[in-house]
Formats: structure tokens, C-alpha cells, sequence
């Protein structure tokens, strides 16, 4: 095992060295040192692997890239899942975290470097196949960048920070990570320009590749004389921990380091929600602040971190407040006052006050058709009736011809007709003659008020007076003239005055029979009266009540 | 003539005016009739008027006993005469809208058909009246489908706007052959829940358009009101075999129409005064049933 250890460590060292170039063209001497230093790197993590199906990787030369590569995925991704658990645990519990490692801020500055390197490869692994010289391609590139990092060379053809840190930027905004970031940033460099890529880490952390691991442990492993004073006893051989003790220090330490790396961002996350500006703002770049912040959030009742939650949320309620409203929330807005295509965005909902118009399917059609069928069986429809208007012509007197002979004679007929002229025998005229006069004559009156109401130019009808005897002017007066002189009383004769009979006597000569006479008299032409009313009346009462049985 | 139409336009507005006052007459009447017939004391606050409301009464027949309510007076007369009916369009109409229209012409029986070239809407009108016409139908358009339509009855009838809605023609559905042609016989109507007021003021405007038609008329025009969309449906039927085994073979176009609104005077009476219009602002407008049920 030493040996292949060796051999193993001396084909990465020797890998590392080739120029880049080199790994163009393909050489057998470069694939033999590869195939050594996967072997040896998969025989260092296997401990850590709980159930691999192999005991070393095997790559003699009849072994082809692809196979070689699904042995290390075998092995590798239950790795990384059993990685994720601790790291979530971390994240849950910091305070174990704490207890675990009591290793300050000095080693954080190193593990970032070695983070990036980490992530540079996750990166390049990410796109890449089944080479196996990627694999230390990408831990090549990862300790050029990072030798060039502490040179302070930023601009890499490869890897541009500033660009990084925009798009970062620009992520975070999305995910709302901006706050924290910016929380950070206050902190003046405390972190570093290392604290995107801290956050950026954070989201991949939990991705921890296998070859991160190793390129940490290989870095790290360069690094370990620098970092031989802060390392403590406690970190390793504590009661807490659960990690298999026998594991390798150095191999612990780096994976340590990885979750330790984890945590502190996690913390660092912690603080910047919680306490932000106060904290951190108070904060050298010590570790022993960032020890002491760690003491401060033990020292933090419920109660107290309530009230900072609330604090926080206070804060962020009033900042919204103060800044203006989206556009959604502003009444009425119109086109010029909104972002271009913002509303095709929204998802708008009004009620709407009209009835939607029927769609026309199949169930409706029939229902109508049955409809129509069934008015069709029943005979029931809705058409235009004709109405009888009445008639506009009175209708023609049919004269009935009588069959029968007349009873009189052609001599009396003649002989009637000449008395009706003279008028020597006023003949009562029949009923229907009356109603006949009687409904001309209004029949003459109305005409004459429509053709007043109707002509534009009316000319009334001359008036023919009728030749009425002046009764009062006595028989005389007609032919002789009168006086002027002469009053009315004087012209009329006293019988044209009064016409009565017997004695007249006046109110005070009556005597008690007589005015009881008188009395008598009036009672019963009273009587008479009322009940030749009261005939009429009975008589109308029949007569109607006759008719509205018949109607 | 002109003065002839309004002198019928002030009777009309004269009857309207003391529709009231002949209501009330109509009232005192009924409730005497009710009770001779019952053979119960008439009601004492008739006790004075009795004797002249009773000559009135028995005057008075069938025809007139019954007060006229002023409402469908435009169409008083029309059962005299046929209808008589032009179509035409908006301004320059396109293809399938004038395929519209000429299939509208075979649907309504005694009607023609106009180009509307440049004209404007009063001399139209003008022509309609000179002609005897007694209904002018406008189908406007948009696109190609059409979408509205205005029928307006002519002796200063009233005016009734439709939104169409859910276009079927005869020419989309099928080819010539399988078609045949429109049967031209007088068509029974059904004009199915219209129960509401105004949903029987719709029903004789539509009714009207058509003429008498003869008992056995095989060709049934259909228009049924479900929540005021009314389903326009043209069948043409035979009975073959006993009793009860009707086949329906529709034939025609087939449309939704939904009205809008309702004027009180001919197409080109810009001034006229609304009988009805749709209230689309109102609250409740959802809930309300205007023409049936």
C-alpha cells in the first residue's frame, strides 16, 4: 500500500507538472501515470465510503476510459450523498459545528482559496467527459489559479472575477440572496472578495465532488505546515465526534475544513439576516471577533431572538414603505406609467357583469329540436294570426220579399197613403221608425261637430228657424199692432194669463178640510208618480241583468 | 303622406296619454259586469256611475270591452297586408357577408335583396316607404362574420337591434348538391320563452316578418329564448310512417342573436326615443332575465 501510495503520489506530482500542451497528443507514458494517480486517489477516499463495490480502482490498460470512470462514479456518488447529510447537519446545528472546531479565522482564508479551486473543478468537471486526464487538468488549472490568486493577478483568460461577481450578483437577486450580500459587502473586505465566492460555494457546497476533495487534499496537503500551530487536539479526539477516529489527520482536517468552510458561511448567513449591520459592523478582521459573535448568538435568549427577528422584519416592512409602490398597486395606471408589456405579466381578474354567450354543443341542438318536434306533434305554433277587422261598408238592407198576398186591397192601400199625406189621420208611428229619427237626428248632430273639428274652412249650415207660436201675445196682437206703450200684462187676456177652474181661494181663506184636501191631492199624485218610477226601474233591472246572463 | 304619418304619430301619443284614464274605466266596468253576474250589490263607490257605465256596457263587444294597450299598436294593421321585406348591408360589405344576406333572403319569404352602394340610411328609408315596404332589415359586419343586425318596421315602427353571435351558414356547411334549395313555402314560427314583456314585444317584431302561412306547411322557422340569446333554427320537416315519427332536416343558416336595443321609431329617426336598452353597467345585470323566464 506504501508503495503504491508513493508511486500513486509521485504519478499526480508528476501529471501536475507536465505542460499542458503535453496532454494534446496522446502518450502512453501520460496515461500509465494517470491511470496510477486515479488508482492511488481512489484508494485514499475509499475509507470514507461506505459500501464500495471495489477495493481498488482497476485500471490495467485492457481497461478502457469509460469503464474506469464508472468505477469512480460507483464509488463516488454515494460519497457525496453521505457529504450532503453531514453538511446539512452542520447547517441545522452550528453549534456542533462550533464544538467540533474550535479552529479560528486563519485557516479561512486558505480553505476559500482551496474552495475555489474546488468549485473551478466542479465547474470544468461538470461539462467535461470521461477523460481521465481532466481530472488533473481541472486540479492543474485549480492550483494555477490559485498561485496566480496570491500573486493578486485578477485577469485570467480563463476566469474573470469582476465578470463573476456581476453574474453572481445578478443570481442572487433573483434567489433574494441581494440583502445578504450587500451585508456582507459592509463588512469592508472583512471577507473579502472571497464572499461571493463564499456564497456561490454555499450553493454548490452541498455538490461536493470527489475531486474536490482531492484537489483540497492535495493543496491543503502543501499547506500543512503553515497551519500546524492552530490545529488542536480537542478538534480530533473529542467525545462528540462522529467521525471514524482512525481516519487520517490529515484527510480529517481538509474535510473539516470543507464543513467548517460550510458552516461559517452558514453562520456568516445567520448573522446577516439577524443582526447584520450592528454585528458585523463592529467586527475587525479577527478571528477573535468572529469567535465572540459565535458567543454572542449562544448568549441570546429566545426572547431576544424573537425580538431581533421582529426587529428585522420591521425594518424591512419599513424600507418598503418608504419606497415607492409597484405599478400594480398604484390605482389607475396607464401605458405610459407602467414597465413596456407589463401587463401581458399580471394576472389580471375583474368581475365581469355579462352573461357569456352560450356555446352552441351538441346536447343543445338536440334539446332544441325536440323543442321544435314536439310543438310539431302538438300543432302549437306561434304564427301571425289574421284578424277580422270590421267592416267598413254597413251592411246592405236585404229587403224580404213578402210571398203572401196583402190582406188589403190596392183601392185602401192608395186610400191610406193619400190620408197619411194630408195628415187627417196621424198614424202612431212604429217603434223602429222612432229609433230610426231619433238616431238620425244624432247622427246629423255629430257630422256637423266632426266637420267643424275636421275642415279647415268650415261653413256652418244655415239655421232653419223653426215657426214657433208665441203663446203669450194674444190671438189679437197678430193682427193688430199694439201700442208701444202697452206692457205685457196688458196684452194678454186673463184667461191667457190664468187658465184654472172653479173657486180660487188663497192660503189664508182655506179652511182645515180644505187644505186637507189639498194636502190628500199632493200625496197622491206623489204616489203616482214614484210608482210609475218604481215600474220603470224594475223593468230596467231585468231587462240588464236579461242581457248580462246573454253575454 | 308624410302628414298622414304624423297625424298617426300624435293619435298614437294622444292614446297613450289617457291609456291611464281608460284603464280605470276598464276597471269600473269589469267590476260592475262581475257583479250582476254574480247577482251581488254592486260596489258602493260605483253606486253613482252605475247607470252610465251600465248603457256603456251594454254597448259596448269583444273588440272593445277590452282596453287597447298602446304597446303593440304599430302593429295593429299589419295582419292586413303581407310583409314585405329589404335586405341590404352596411357599406361595403364582404364575400361572405353578402352570402350571408342572400341566404337571409330565402329565409324570410316576400323579401329582396339591395346593394347598399353609396347610400345613405335615410334615403333608403325614403325608398322603403315610397315602395310600400313594411320592414327594412341592415346586417353589418366585422371581418367577414357578421355581427349585427337591425330590423326596423316602416310606418314609424319600432326599431330592434341584434348582436349575432355563433354564425352557422348553409355555405360553410355544406357543397351545392347535398344542399338542394331553400324550400319558399310560408313558414310556421315557434317563438319559444318569451314570457316577459319585453320578451313579448320581441316576439312580434320577429313575428311580423313573416306572413300567414297555410295549416300544412312543412318548413318551421325557429326562435328560442334561453337567458336572452335567442337560437335562430330553420328545419324543414316531413311525418313519415304513422303518427309520432317526424324527421327534422334543418335547413338554413343558424345563429345566436342577443338584443340590445329597442327604439321607438324607424332606423333614420336618429332622435328617436329608446324603448328598452340592454343595461350592461348595472350590478345585477348578470342575474337579470330580460325576455324570458
Amino acid at each position: 500500500m506504501a508503495a503504491t501510495t508513493t508511486a500513486g503520489a509521485e504519478a499526480l506530482h508528476r501529471l501536475k507538472l507536465t505542460e499542458p500542451p503535453m496532454y494534446l497528443t496522446p502518450s502512453s507514458e501520460l496515461a500509465n501515470l494517470a491511470r496510477t494517480a486515479s488508482e492511488h486517489l481512489f484508494t485514499l477516499l475509499k475509507p470514507y465510503t461506505p459500501k464500495s463495490p471495489f477495493d481498488r480502482l482497476l485500471v490495467d490498460e485492457k481497461f478502457d476510459a469509460e469503464q474506469i470512470w464508472q468505477q469512480i462514479d460507483l464509488q463516488s456518488q454515494p460519497l457525496i450523498s453521505s457529504v450532503r447529510r453531514q453538511v446539512n447537519k452542520f447547517e441545522k446545528d452550528p453549534l456542533e459545528v462550533n464544538n467540533m472546531f474550535k479552529i479560528g479565522e486563519s485557516v479561512q482564508e486558505k480553505p476559500s482559496e482551496v474552495v475555489l479551486a474546488g468549485e473551478e473543478e466542479e465547474d470544468d468537471e461538470d461539462e467535461d467527459e470521461d477523460e481521465d486526464g481532466n481530472e488533473d487538468e481541472d486540479e492543474d488549472e485549480g492550483e494555477r489559479e490559485i498561485k496566480e490568486r496570491d500573486a493578486g493577478d485578477v485577469g485570467d483568460m480563463f476566469f474573470n472575477e469582476e465578470e463573476m461577481k456581476l453574474m453572481e450578483d445578478d443570481e442572487d437577486g433573483d434567489y433574494g440572496l441581494n440583502k445578504k450580500k450587500q451585508v456582507l459587502k459592509k463588512t469592508g473586505g472583512k471577507f473579502g472578495d472571497e464572499d461571493e465566492d463564499e456564497d456561490g460555494d454555499g450553493d454548490e457546497e452541498e455538490e461536493d465532488d470527489e475531486d474536490d476533495e482531492l484537489g483540497l487534499l492535495e493543496l491543503a496537503g502543501e499547506e500543512d505546515d503553515s497551519e500546524a500551530e492552530e490545529i488542536m487536539y480537542d478538534d480530533f479526539y473529542t467525545s462528540n465526534k462522529k467521525h471514524d477516529q482512525n481516519k487520517k489527520p490529515k484527510v480529517n482536517k481538509e474535510v473539516k475544513d470543507i464543513n467548517m468552510r460550510d458552516d461559517e458561511e452558514h453562520e456568516d448567513s445567520d448573522i446577516g439576516d439577524e443582526d447584520g449591520e450592528e454585528d458585523v459592523d463592529e467586527d475587525d478582521d479577527d478571528d477573535d471577533i468572529v469567535s465572540d459573535e459565535e458567543t454572542k448568538k449562544d448568549n441570546l435568549s429566545t426572547h431576544e431572538k424573537h425580538l431581533l427577528e421582529q426587529r428585522a422584519k420591521i425594518e424591512q416592512v419599513e424600507r418598503e414603505n418608504l419606497e415607492a409602490k409597484a405599478w400594480t398597486m398604484q390605482g389607475e395606471v396607464t401605458a405610459t406609467k407602467r414597465p413596456k408589456n407589463s401587463a401581458l405579466g399580471e394576472d389580471l381578474d375583474w368581475e365581469r357583469n355579462v352573461k357569456p354567450p352560450p356555446v352552441i354543443t351538441e346536447e343543445v341542438s338536440q334539446s332544441i329540436e325536440e323543442l321544435i318536434m314536439k310543438r310539431i306533434s302538438e300543432g302549437h305554433f306561434d304564427d301571425v294570426q289574421k284578424v277580422n277587422k270590421l267592416p267598413s261598408k254597413a251592411p246592405r238592407e236585404m229587403k224580404e220579399l213578402d210571398e203572401n198576398q196583402s190582406k188589403k186591397g190596392l183601392g185602401e192601400l192608395y186610400a191610406d197613403e193619400y190620408a197619411q199625406k194630408t195628415g187627417l189621420v196621424s198614424q202612431a208611428l212604429s217603434f223602429s221608425d222612432e229609433q230610426k229619427k231619433e238616431a238620425s237626428l244624432l247622427f246629423k248632430r255629430l257630422c256637423l261637430k266632426l266637420d267643424a273639428l275636421s275642415h279647415f274652412h268650415f261653413t256652418p249650415k244655415p239655421v232653419i228657424e223653426d215657426m214657433s207660436i208665441q203663446t203669450n201675445v194674444p190671438a189679437l196682437a197678430m193682427e193688430e199692432i199694439a201700442p208701444l206703450a202697452v206692457s205685457d200684462a196688458a196684452m194678454l187676456a186673463p184667461e191667457e194669463v190664468f187658465s184654472g177652474k172653479g173657486d180660487i181661494k188663497e192660503e189664508a181663506e182655506l179652511t182645515q178640510t180644505d187644505r186637507k184636501r189639498r194636502r190628500a191631492s199632493k200625496k197622491r199624485k206623489f204616489k203616482a208618480e214614484n210608482a210609475k218610477k218604481m215600474a220603470k226601474k224594475p223593468r230596467e233591472n231585468t231587462q240588464t241583468a236579461g242581457d248580462g246572463k246573454e253575454e | 303622406m308624410l302628414r298622414r304619418n304624423v297625424r298617426l304619430r300624435r293619435e298614437y301619443l294622444y292614446r297613450k296619454s289617457l291609456e291611464g284614464k281608460e284603464r280605470l274605466l276598464y276597471e269600473k266596468k269589469r267590476k260592475i259586469k262581475q257583479a250582476l253576474e254574480e247577482g251581488k250589490p254592486i260596489p258602493t263607490e260605483l253606486r253613482n256611475e252605475d247607470a252610465a257605465l251600465r248603457q256603456e256596457i251594454d254597448l259596448e263587444d269583444e273588440r272593445t270591452a277590452v282596453p287597447r294597450s298602446t304597446i303593440d299598436d304599430e302593429y295593429a294593421n299589419a295582419t292586413e297586408r303581407d310583409p314585405k321585406i329589404l335586405l341590404t348591408t352596411s357599406h361595403d360589405p364582404s364575400a361572405p357577408l353578402k352570402q350571408f344576406v342572400k341566404e337571409l333572403k330565402f329565409v324570410f319569404p316576400n323579401s329582396q335583396r339591395m346593394n347598399r352602394g353609396g347610400q345613405v340610411i335615410s334615403e333608403i328609408v325614403e325608398t322603403c316607404r315610397s315602395h310600400d315596404f313594411t320592414d327594412l332589415i341592415l346586417v353589418h359586419e366585422h371581418r367577414g362574420v357578421p355581427d349585427n343586425i337591425i330590423i326596423s318596421h316602416l310606418p314609424y315602427g319600432p326599431t330592434a337591434y341584434f348582436q349575432i353571435l355563433n354564425v352557422v351558414t348553409r355555405h360553410d356547411n355544406k357543397d351545392k348538391k347535398e344542399m338542394g334549395t331553400v324550400s319558399e313555402a310560408y313558414p310556421h314560427l315557434i317563438l319559444n320563452n318569451f314570457s316577459t314583456k319585453m320578451g313579448e314585444r320581441t316576439a312580434t317584431i320577429l313575428k311580423h316578418l313573416f306572413p300567414v302561412p297555410k295549416p300544412d306547411s312543412k318548413r318551421i322557422i325557429t326562435f328560442a329564448n334561453q337567458s336572452d340569446y335567442i337560437s335562430f333554427r330553420h328545419h324543414v320537416y316531413r311525418q313519415s310512417g304513422g303518427p309520432k315519427s317526424i324527421d327534422l332536416k334543418e335547413v338554413g343558416p343558424r345563429f345566436e342573436l342577443r338584443l340590445y336595443q329597442v327604439k321607438l321609431g324607424t332606423v333614420d329617426q336618429l332622435e328617436a326615443q329608446n324603448e328598452w336598452v340592454l343595461p350592461s353597467f348595472m350590478n345585477t345585470s348578470k342575474k337579470q332575465k330580460i325576455l324570458g323566464e
